[in-house]
């Protein structure tokens, strides 16, 4: 593709440090330069990286932060975020996330951080320029990434953001047709561009 | 004469090299038993005449019809002429006399003019024989030239080789000194043979001839006076070949293009006498514009920078260049966008301020560098005012002031002052940023000069010297501070880079040093001006504690690293500063109430601690004096006495803090624990600052020393630390002596910290228990224990006599019987921190037959008691002691019996706890695992007495509590912290194997079903699998195919049997499998549906049993039992994530739809890490179809 022909030829990029991260919320990690032996001097006080039992082994309160990834943590808009936001532009040598195109506010999980039959993930995106002729295989692929991701019982919506595209009835209204996007998947050309996209995804 | 012709002709005959050579070597014999006589010298020569007949002038005609015979003719001819060759190869260099060298000088000459078909290469080969004859005069090396040269085009025709040699015989004669003078005499500045020898080489294109070629061309501009036109000739013949280039070649030579780019322009920068050619040719080369690509433009630039700095007399050659040369070459770092190219502009800026500024022997006058640097200022001033190209005016500025100390001294003044000006009338933020940052480059470059004063020129010295320093003094005041308290309390994010090139600024202020008259160097700011950089710095660094959570800390993290690298920087230099931040921050810390404190304020309190360790720490000070000295004398550990007296004073406080209100929980004196992890930090930081500043090799030798340091301790007050704060460690004798450069500095560290250490055991252990002390912050003390007493050596361990305070805690009322009463499981955590530190030659004394050790390790009293923590801290000092054990002549334990004993015990204590009845599983636990750490300590060792509990382990397994034993028998080759060359473990290297073939193998018989009953196989199973899942793939490779039976039964009945002993094998044997897909898939070809359907169900049935237990929400599930099930789910996602990748599909295709299924639901596990894993697996299987 010739870069005139680019829809946004000049897109606004954010650095990997803007992105919204889970270790950049939690804030727990010190990183300066005197930071050098937090690991070994700091070790017990925080029981994660601690070769000492702690006094709380038995029965301690496992909501606490250090406790790490071994506990229950339902699927959240972070970890929704994270599958997404690494799918790669087709136009741009960036992810969605660095192009702002997917944005953790608008995401939502309902009902959220609870156990149950059916859950819902909705997805806002906002194209870069409102007359963004990919914005429908750029859903298409945050559709796909999803639906490979989550387990059946979660429902996936992936939509225009309000006023964020000129024609945003149509390419939800594309998006929504579950026979719309399977046909799509059909599609060789459409499917090797979709795949192209996902290579960058963990 | 016969004896020559036959050898001639075997000459011409043979095609062997090595015959060759021989035949030519009989002839030169041949010629040097007859001492050279004119006959044999003259049948030698006239040997060839058979093939010589062919060669006259007159048959040339004949020779070029070129049929048959005439090339029969040229190639025998060539042999010929080479037997005469190779015959002077072999022949003595002395032998020949002046008339016959000078005869066949003429001979093989004559060829050039009449025989170019077959007589060159021989030819030329022996003329390079007879030019390194002794009798070989100069005269003749001017003929030898004059004929050569008279191959006129024919030399193009000439084989690449045969031109090489060509070209090598050129050289030499050349750059002979008495054949230069002969060919001067004749020829003088016209140099008629140098114009001969242009035409004949001029279309060189081999690159290996290329490089000889450019080495003569050198050779004539050096060495030979020529006049202009011959000069410019010369200059055209190697002019022409720039910028030259190599096309990659299917037979590559070896030479690269830069070994080309680098003769060419050896050629440039030959002799000044080119300048004026050179100059104007270069520049009109990079005048070009876009046409010319990166790689030339540097190659342009490098070959200006060569000229510049190898012309001599730069008054002649290189001034009258510079202006034209300047006014090409500013706008390739102004406008300039390649990086290599500005690098190279500035290399060759830098060149001429140095050229101009003279050699580090010989100054010229300063007028020629003034002039140049006038002349870049002129230019560029203008440029600092505009955002746009500040930067790069700076960095021409910056270039040509800082590149010599008399550039500085001349200029940096108008320089500092026009950014000073500029800084006043910003255009923007980051116009302030780029102008401060080219201020403190400046500041920087001086420093370098200062530093590196010693390897210039003795008047740089005397300019330094003389140097007006207020250009420099006024800075502070005039430029950094405004723009510091303008913007530090609310600085914009755009600010932020701002505050930190300021920071970074009053660093290198307090850095600057100046050089007085006397040669001495002192701290060129004033104290005032050091001492209100600090308090700047300082006070932006202990704010953090008075701000609430709610101000964004995360926009100022990196301005307050850069705070933190300017205020070490600082107090480094300006070493009062320390205490001065010390204060403050205690004064700060003292002010706040720590009895309930909030997790903000806990952090605030982290970063402040740390940070005042490392500021003051992590470098080693250094001792320039202040121009008004300090009141305390220097010493090179004065910071680290600082922070360790601060954080003892701080902990008492903070202890007393508690005391004053009893109910005070655990975790409210978790303050404690903070201040104690600075002082380990302090404490590794220095240690790293020793080992920059010493090297690693000087520390290991150096902790040598007899004194019982312990003791002297004892005669010291309790505030010894807080007086020595007071004067800099001069109060005391050995601290006193300390000086900078001296490796006793990181002696004296340790001595200070083993003081530290002991003063913080006593203020523990003496202590009423209603002290706040915490477990973490005991275990913070054990660790900082732990590597002081570890960093001292054997010798020094034992001076110290620090075994006995192991258990002893320095306290001063030794009693011997401390371990007969009830034993403090307090305090044992620093018994193991003592421990973990000593060498086993240290602890020698504690293995006495029932001395403590052995007292220690067979003590099982109250296991059941203990907490979980308490029993482990036991279980750990068990590991050590019987880790570190040694016996034998020379010991405590002469004969070599504790351990045997030691072993005895728990042999004995396994039998009895497994067949008790009346046990609790809890005590049970406990018990078998002190066991097992304890024999683990032994078995890194490869004590043979372990040997001894084989038989005694094989029976406890099988009794009615053995699944414990078998569950925990993994402990014995489990990695384990303690066992690590830090803590001085001695660990064979292959005690794995050891205990896998001693232990493990023999059970693979007890564990078939059909033997001992079912149970008690299970048990043995599972003991094989503990023990192997913590051993590497190689241990147990050998045994993969009875090992992987026992696994697949072992998943397949995991539900059939008691839970206990059966569920707890399916970690390990899920482990294994992991391990052995990852090593030798093709073992589990066979059993891949046995696995695959173990794993779905496993799977499953955890998934299931974690729902159940997490509903459960009167009673919080146990951790451990969750992690296990957990753990499970892991091991299996990981086993099916990896299948794909290790077998081709047609084995894994009858999974492929039932396991894509199981995969998507586990995409949705309640653990977040597992849901990651699951969607790996998932994408693996998909390819399955």
């Amino acid at each position: 593709m010739q870069k005139s022909e680019l829809d946004n030829a000049n897109p606004t990029i954010l650095s990997v440090s803007q992105l919204p991260s889970r270790r950049a919320t939690g804030g727990t990690a010190r990183h300066g330069p005197d930071s050098k032996y937090d690991y070994a001097a700091l070790a017990s006080l925080s029981s994660d990286t601690s070769s000492w039992p702690s006094d709380d082994d038995i029965d301690g309160d496992h909501g606490d932060d250090h406790d790490g990834e071994m506990w229950e943590a339902p699927v959240d808009e972070q970890e929704i975020y994270d599958l997404i936001s690494t799918i790669s532009d087709p136009e741009h040598p960036n992810t969605l996330g660095e192009l702002n195109v997917v944005r953790l506010p608008d995401i939502r999980v309902t009902p959220a951080g609870q156990r149950s039959n059916l859950t819902t993930v909705l997805v806002d995106l906002t194209p870069t320029v409102n007359h963004c002729s990919l914005a429908t295989v750029i859903g298409l692929a945050v559709r796909w990434r999803l639906e490979q991701a989550l387990p059946p019982s979660y429902r996936v919506d992936v939509r225009m953001k309000d006023g964020s595209h000129a024609q945003d009835d149509q390419v939800n209204k594309q998006l929504r047709d579950k026979e719309r996007v399977a046909a799509a998947l059909e599609n060789d050309t459409l499917r090797n561009v979709v795949d192209k996209m996902l290579e960058t995804c963990a | 004469m016969e004896s020559f012709k036959t050898w001639a002709l075997q000459y011409v005959l043979s095609d062997d090299e090595a015959a060759q050579l021989d035949i030519a070597g009989q002839a030169a014999k041949e010629i040097e038993g007859s001492r050279a006589s004119s006959t044999v010298v003259g049948n030698w020569a006239a040997s060839v005449q058979p093939w010589m007949a062919t060669a006259q002038p007159g048959n040339d005609d004949q020779m070029d019809d070129g049929d048959d015979s005439g090339n029969g003719d040229i190639i025998a001819r060539a042999k010929a002429l080479g037997f005469l060759a190779a015959t002077l190869e072999a022949l003595d260099r002395n032998i020949l006399r002046t008339d016959q060298v000078a005869r066949l000088v003429g001979f093989f000459g004559a060829m050039f003019s009449y025989d170019h078909k077959a007589g060159i290469t021989a030819s030329t080969k022996a003329l390079r024989q007879l030019r390194a004859m002794k009798n070989f005069k100069p005269d003749m090396g001017v003929k030898v030239i004059e004929d050569v040269s008279k191959i006129k085009e024919d030399f193009r025709l000439q084989l690449a080789p045969t031109r090489l040699d060509i070209y090598e015989l050129f050289l030499g004669l050349l750059e002979d000194e008495s054949v230069r003078s002969e060919l001067q005499h004749k020829y003088g500045s016209s140099c008629g043979f140098v114009v001969d020898l242009l035409q004949i080489c001029q279309h060189e294109r081999d690159p290996k001839n290329l490089l000889v070629w450019f080495e003569i061309l050198v050779a004539l501009v050096r060495s030979y006076d020529a006049s202009t036109e011959v000069t410019e000739e010369i200059f055209k013949a190697f002019s022409a070949y720039f910028p030259i280039s190599l096309r990659t070649s299917a037979t590559p030579t070896g030479i690269t293009a830069e070994d080309l780019k680098s003769a060419l322009r050896n050629c440039f920068a030959a002799h000044g006498r080119l300048a004026t050619l050179a100059f104007p040719f270069l520049m009109q080369k990079l005048d070009q514009g876009d046409a010319v690509t990166v790689s030339v433009k540097v190659d342009i630039l490098k070959t200006i920078k060569a000229c510049v700095e190898q012309y001599e007399n730069p008054q002649v050659n290189v001034v009258p260049h510079i202006e034209k040369t300047w006014s090409s070459l500013k706008y390739e770092v102004r406008n300039g966008e390649v990086k290599e190219t500005i690098d190279a502009t500035l290399e060759v800026l830098r060149a001429i301020a140095n050229k101009v500024d003279g050699t580090s022997t010989q100054k010229f006058g300063a007028s020629m560098l003034k002039n140049y640097i006038e002349l870049v200022f002129s230019d560029t001033r203008e440029d600092l005012s505009n955002s746009t190209y500040t930067k790069q005016a700076g960095l021409l500025l910056m270039t040509v002031v800082t590149c010599n100390v008399r550039a500085y001294v001349l200029e940096s003044s108008n320089l500092i002052e026009c950014l000073r000006q500029n800084i006043r009338q910003p255009k923007s933020p980051s116009h302030t940023k780029d102008l401060v940052l080219l201020l403190n480059s400046v500041l920087r470059a001086r420093m370098d000069l200062v530093k590196n004063r010693a390897n210039f020129n003795p008047e740089d010295e005397k300019l330094l010297q003389a140097e007006s320093h207020t250009p420099l003094e006024t800075l502070f005041h005039d430029v950094y501070l405004p723009l510091w308290t303008k913007r530090i309390n609310d600085p914009r994010l755009e600010e932020v880079d701002v505050l930190k090139q300021v920071a970074q600024g009053f660093a290198l202020i307090v850095r600057q040093q100046a050089v007085g008259p006397d040669g001495q160097v002192l701290l060129l700011s004033s104290v005032t001006v050091c001492s209100e950089i600090c308090s700047l710095l300082t006070q932006s660094l202990t704010q953090c504690l008075s701000l609430s959570s709610n101000d964004n800390n995360v926009r100022d993290s990196a301005l307050g690293d850069e705070i933190v690298l300017a205020l070490r920087s600082v107090v480094m230099n300006y070493t009062d500063g320390y205490a001065e931040f010390a204060n403050k921050a205690r004064a700060e810390i003292r002010k706040r109430d720590w009895t309930v404190p909030s997790k903000h304020s806990l952090r605030a309190l982290t970063d402040l601690v740390m940070r005042l360790a490392f500021i003051g720490c992590s470098e080693i000070p250094s001792g320039v004096a202040l121009g008004t000295p300090s009141q305390k004398p220097f010493s090179p550990l004065q910071h680290f006495i600082t922070l360790a007296s601060t954080a003892l004073e701080l902990f008492d406080t903070s202890s007393l803090l508690g005391a004053a209100r009893p109910g005070v929980s655990v975790k409210e004196s978790q303050v404690n624990a903070y201040i104690m992890a600075a002082l380990h930090a302090a404490i590794l930081h220095f240690r790293d600052a020793c080992t920059e500043k010493y090297k690693q090799e000087a520390l290991a030798s150096y902790s040598k020393s007899d004194r019982d340091w312990v003791e002297e301790f004892r005669h010291m007050p309790r505030d010894w630390l807080r007086q020595l704060q007071e004067t800099n460690g001069k109060s005391d004798e050995a601290l006193a002596s300390v000086t900078e450069g001296n490796l006793e500095v990181y002696r004296q560290f340790l001595r200070l910290s083993l003081f530290i250490v002991r003063y913080l055991y006593l203020a523990d252990s003496t202590e009423e228990s209603s002290t706040p002390w915490s477990g973490q912050t005991r275990i913070q003390l054990a660790n900082i224990a732990a590597f002081v007493v570890g960093s001292l050596d054997e010798g020094l361990q034992k001076s110290c006599k620090l075994a006995s305070e192991a258990f002893n805690l320095f306290r001063v009322d030794k009693s011997p019987s401390m371990l007969s009463g009830p034993r403090d499981s307090r305090t044992e955590p620093l018994t193991l921190g003592i421990l973990r530190g000593l060498w086993p030659g240290a602890m020698i004394e504690m293995y006495k037959p029932d001395g403590v050790a052995q007292t220690f390790m067979c003590d099982s009293a109250g296991a059941g008691s203990l907490t979980s923590r308490e029993s482990q801290i036991r279980a750990s000092i068990g590991l050590i002691l019987a880790n570190k054990y040694k016996g034998g002549a020379s010991t405590s334990d002469p004969d070599g019996q504790v351990m045997g004993q030691v072993m005895d015990y728990w042999g004995k204590q396994l039998q009895v706890v497994t067949t008790s009845t009346n046990i609790s599983s809890t005590e049970l636990e406990a018990l078998i695992t002190h066991a097992m750490h304890i024999i683990a300590g032994a078995t890194a060792r490869q004590d043979k007495n372990v040997l001894g509990l084989v038989s005694v382990f094989q029976e406890v397994i099988a009794s009615q509590n053995g699944g414990t034993v078998a569950r925990s028998i993994g402990i014995l080759v489990q990695s384990n912290d303690l066992l690590t060359p830090e803590n001085h473990a001695v660990v064979r290297r292959f005690y794995k194997q050891w205990v896998y073939s001693n232990l493990a193998k023999p059970l693979y018989n007890l564990a078939l079903p059909t033997k001992n009953g079912s149970e008690a196989a299970i048990r043995y199973t599972a003991a094989i699998l503990s023990i192997a899942s913590n051993c590497p793939f190689t241990v147990y490779e050998d045994d993969l195919e009875p090992l992987i039976r026992l696994i697949i039964t072992a998943l397949a009945i995991r539900t059939s049997l008691s839970k206990d002993i059966t569920r707890l094998q399916v970690v390990p044997a899920l482990e294994i499998l992991v391990e052995v897909l990852a090593n030798n898939a093709d073992s589990l070809k066979g059993h891949l549906r046995a696995i695959v359907d173990s794993a779905t169900a496993i799977y499953k049935e955890s998934f299931h049993e974690h729902q159940e237990r997490t509903k459960q929400d009167s009673k919080p599930a146990s951790r451990a039992s969750v992690l296990h099930i957990v753990m499970c789910r892991k091991l299996v996602l990981q086993l099916l994530a990896a299948l794909p990748k290790k077998f081709e599909v047609r084995y894994l295709l009858p999974f492929g739809r039932v396991l894509r299924r199981t995969l998507w639901e586990a995409c949705g596990d309640p653990i977040r890490e597992l849901r990651e894993t699951a969607r790996l697996a998932r994408k693996n299987w998909l390819k399955i179809e």
